[in-house]
């Protein structure tokens, strides 16, 4: 009976997920206060010049040079008849130039021709004539109707509105500034509390195991077989926090399967996996559901692109936040705005993560029929979504040429150094390997070959001859 | 022209004329709402509606084929999602229709129960049975589901033979008032256009985008976070609740079914049709599945019967139907959604075209 009790209710570690969840989007929200606030005072001051230039509209009107103003309108009327009619010239002279070669073909007179043109030609031109002499009439009548006034009604109110709108955009600037500071305390008040309840509730919750400080991932007598197949047999490393980490090996030696055990797409035979999540706990992995494993800090890349196709890349990158949102099925079904605010949310940061990758020039394109190159960056910028610690590829080079290898080498680079993520990287491409890998791990047929700097992994001889094969003596 | 005199005189040189929307900037964009669009189709259908049956401006028999094509509607919507968005797929369409049916029969004809308790009873219904594909379909994929939903469609046909061959519901009381039959499109049309929204509003919420991210690679959504067991359940529950109310709304408009019959509600060839009409209008669209049920069951009564080569030849009427579906999937895989698409771009080409007869060719 307890047992089925505790099963219904929520237990401490659930509680705790459940505070883990508000503080993010208190995170998020707060991250994305200073955009909004500036959009904001953008779209107010643009509304303060629209009202103060519609109230200064009469008083330029009476001040403008009625006879500037008349010819020009006057102008502007002749140009767009001008335009209006480009079409009937062209279909003239195009016509013409076509019967006079029909004609020429069939050996007949042209002259005929030309004349019948030329009075149409005429005819258009009296029309345009009697056209301008109803403008000039026109203009007539706006001269006797409006007269310019002095100008000096007009500079004062203009000095006037300027004042007017350095105050209202002094106040407005205030005003969301204060607005800004208040949400902001209330919002770390928030956090606060929030943190408070989530550390009475972590004591409840013991920690799966301990790891040394400074290792992330502790990997420990991994076994997966499959029927009589041993493809990963007692493989164990440790991951370090911050650190590149690369998984070389021959093919067929169980590189994407150890990737696959990690993210539980694989249910390992045997041996252990301890995580230290986003909040700083030690977990071990092998109690989470495949789908569940993003939420511990531990997001993935595909060897081929697997993103939604028929989706805007933005869109794409929201697809990585399906469980971050508050809000559930229901509000969805409604359509409750809500939803839309936690998107704008996401949209924002998405926005942020395309610009880090260099490619939010195409954040609205269709990902369907976008060159390879930007797919594999958009699939890059999709693992960053989440604020993942550890952060697994599979062979991101693969199908890249020199630049693009150089370029993401960079970028790997700059994730690790800026999203203080961890990087564990599957890679045939030793040059991007050797060159940007702290620990390079090397295996063959599941097992361990070597693991160290690239520098020992290279030097290694067990290494030399797994991949080029054993030395004749 | 006036713009640039006003630059001239205005506070604010640049941009004056730049910000903010004006007011009918503003209609445009409450105009671009999809969710207007929905109501103001249903507005147009209740109006044709009235005018078949109240003016009798329109032939009778267009009052049959608009509300059963709405009535279909409802489950060839819930089928769009399963199969556009979800990749999943099912045959077990008219099975799931019967539930409805049979509701409507048990609850409110024989018990006298209102007419609401029915619809909840057959949705509750719907979705345990949705409940139970979800979870076969975790197992079993693409076209052995398809012949497990149609054998489970099988059962529940035979199921409804044994426990009453031939239903009859009579007269209906809806808020205290007998239904006639020229009242039943307050009922069903209503129903159609909040279906609509609900789809609508999943689709373009992260619950839609989830089932496309599910639909293109399970391996990638699984690993983005997306609970495979969670996600099908969902498509198939919406699935075989759309299709429980489209079977109580067809029950409202019949009055009477025969399970036996092979022509019925819950028979093999409603799945058939239904299929045959999200593959016709555009698996991935709300409209083309409405458009697409309509090919399927409201063109005959409406507009090729009025047509006398038709009516002498009843057998080609079907026929359409079967070269319908030949050409949209040979050439328009998207469905008529996508040749309305299509037919944009190739309308843009012919104007083109006629300039450049007219005019000859631009020259440079």
């Amino acid at each position: 009976m307890a047992k089925i009790l505790a099963n219904i209710l929520p237990s401490p570690a659930n509680k705790l997920a459940l505070k883990r969840k508000e503080l993010h989007w208190i995170v998020s929200e707060l991250d994305s206060l200073e955009e909004v606030t500036s959009k904001r005072e953008q779209e107010e001051i643009a509304k303060i010049k629209f009202s103060l230039n519609k109230r200064l509209n009469k008083a330029a009107f009476d001040a403008c040079d009625k006879n500037e103003y008349v010819q020009e309108l006057i102008y502007n009327k002749l140009l767009s008849y001008d335009v209006k009619n480009y079409m009937n010239h062209r279909a003239l002279n195009h016509g013409l130039i076509k019967k006079i070669f029909k004609a020429k073909r069939e050996n007949k007179p042209i002259d005929a021709l030309i004349a019948e043109h030329d009075k149409k030609y005429d005819e258009l031109k009296i029309k345009r004539a009697k056209y301008v002499d109803k403008l000039e009439q026109e203009k007539q009548r706006f001269l006797a109707k409006y007269t310019t006034t002095s100008s000096q009604d007009y500079e004062n109110l203009k000095k006037e509105l300027m004042l007017e709108f350095e105050q209202k955009a002094d106040g407005i600037k205030k005003e969301l500034a204060a607005k800004m500071q208040k949400t902001r305390a209330q919002l770390e008040q928030k956090a606060a509390k929030v943190k408070e309840e989530m550390a009475e509730l972590k004591k409840q919750v013991p920690d799966a195991a301990t790891l040394p400080d400074d290792v992330l991932l502790q990997v420990k007598g991994l076994k997966m077989y499959f029927g009589g197949l041993k493809a990963v047999d007692d493989l164990t490393f440790d991951v370090k926090k911050g650190e590149i980490f690369g998984l070389i090996g021959p093919n067929g030696a169980g590189k994407t399967t150890v990737f696959n055990c990690i993210t539980r797409f694989y249910n390992a035979t045997g041996g252990d996996m301890y995580f230290e999540n986003r909040q700083g706990e030690v977990v071990d992995l092998r109690s989470f559901k495949v789908h569940d494993v993003i939420l511990q800090g531990i997001s993935r890349t595909f060897q081929n692109v697997e993103l939604v196709k028929e989706i805007s890349v933005l869109d794409n990158l929201l697809v990585a936040c399906t469980r971050e949102y508050r809000s559930g099925f229901w509000a969805h079904l409604i359509g409750l705005p809500m939803v839309k605010k936690e998107e704008n949310i996401l949209k924002l940061k998405a926005m942020r993560i395309l610009k880090f990758m260099g490619i939010e020039a195409y954040a609205n394109w269709y990902a369907m029929g976008l060159p390879y190159g930007i797919l594999k960056k958009v699939e890059i910028a999709r693992a960053l979504m989440l604020d993942s610690r550890l952060i697994i590829m599979d062979e991101p080079a693969a199908g890249l040429n020199d630049t693009e290898t150089a370029d993401l080498a960079q970028t790997i680079k700059r994730i690790r150094d800026e999203f203080n993520a961890t990087i564990l990287l599957v890679e045939h491409d030793m040059k991007l390997v050797m060159g940007i890998c702290d620990t390079v791990c090397a295996i063959s047929f599941g097992q361990m070959l070597a693991i160290g700097t690239p520098q020992e992994v290279q030097a290694n001889q067990a290494v030399q001859q797994a991949y080029l094969g054993a030395m004749e003596e | 022209m006036k713009k640039n005199l006003l630059n001239k005189y205005s506070l604010f040189a640049q941009d004056t004329f730049v910000q903010p929307q004006s007011k009918m900037i503003g209609i445009k964009k409450a105009a671009s709402n999809p969710i207007l669009h929905y109501i103001i189709f249903g507005v147009i259908i209740m109006v044709v509606l009235y005018m078949a049956v109240q003016l009798k401006v329109l032939p009778y028999s267009w009052y049959g084929g608009i509300i059963y094509t709405a009535a279909y509607s409802i489950s060839s919507i819930g089928f769009c999602l399963l199969m556009g968005y979800s990749g999943l797929a099912s045959l077990g369409t008219g099975g799931f229709i019967g539930i409805g049916c049979y509701a409507v029969y048990y609850v409110t004809a024989l018990s006298g129960l209102p007419f609401i308790v029915s619809v909840i009873a057959a949705i509750v219904i719907a979705a345990v049975i949705g409940v139970i594909v979800g979870f076969i379909s975790l197992r079993i994929e693409s076209i052995y589901l398809v012949i497990l939903t149609l054998g489970l469609s099988e059962i529940l046909r035979n199921i409804y033979m044994s426990l009453s061959d031939s239903i009859n519901i009579g007269t209906i009381k809806i808020f205290g008032s007998a239904l006639k039959t020229a009242d039943v499109m307050y009922v069903i049309i209503p129903v159609l256009i909040i279906i609509m929204i609900i789809t609508h509003n999943i689709i373009v919420s992260p619950t839609g985008r989830a089932m496309l991210a599910m639909k293109n690679s399970t391996a990638a959504a699984q690993a983005m976070g997306i609970s495979l067991l969670k996600y099908r359940l969902m498509a198939f529950i919406i699935c075989t609740i759309y299709a429980a109310i489209s079977g109580s709304m067809l029950i409202l408009r019949s009055g009477a079914a025969t399970a036996s019959s092979g022509t019925s509600f819950y028979a093999l060839i409603t799945s058939l049709n239904i299929l045959a009409a999200v593959i016709i209008g555009g698996y991935k669209s709300i409209w083309g599945a409405v458009f697409g049920t309509f090919v399927m069951y409201g063109l005959n009564s409406t507009i090729l019967q009025s047509i006398p080569f038709f009516t002498e030849n009843p057998a080609l009427i079907t026929i359409i139907s079967g070269v319908l579906v030949i050409v949209v999937v040979m050439f328009y895989p998207g469905g008529l959604a996508q040749l309305l698409q299509n037919l944009k771009f190739t309308f843009a080409k012919w104007k083109k075209k006629i300039r450049e007869d007219k005019y000859g060719k631009d020259i440079g």
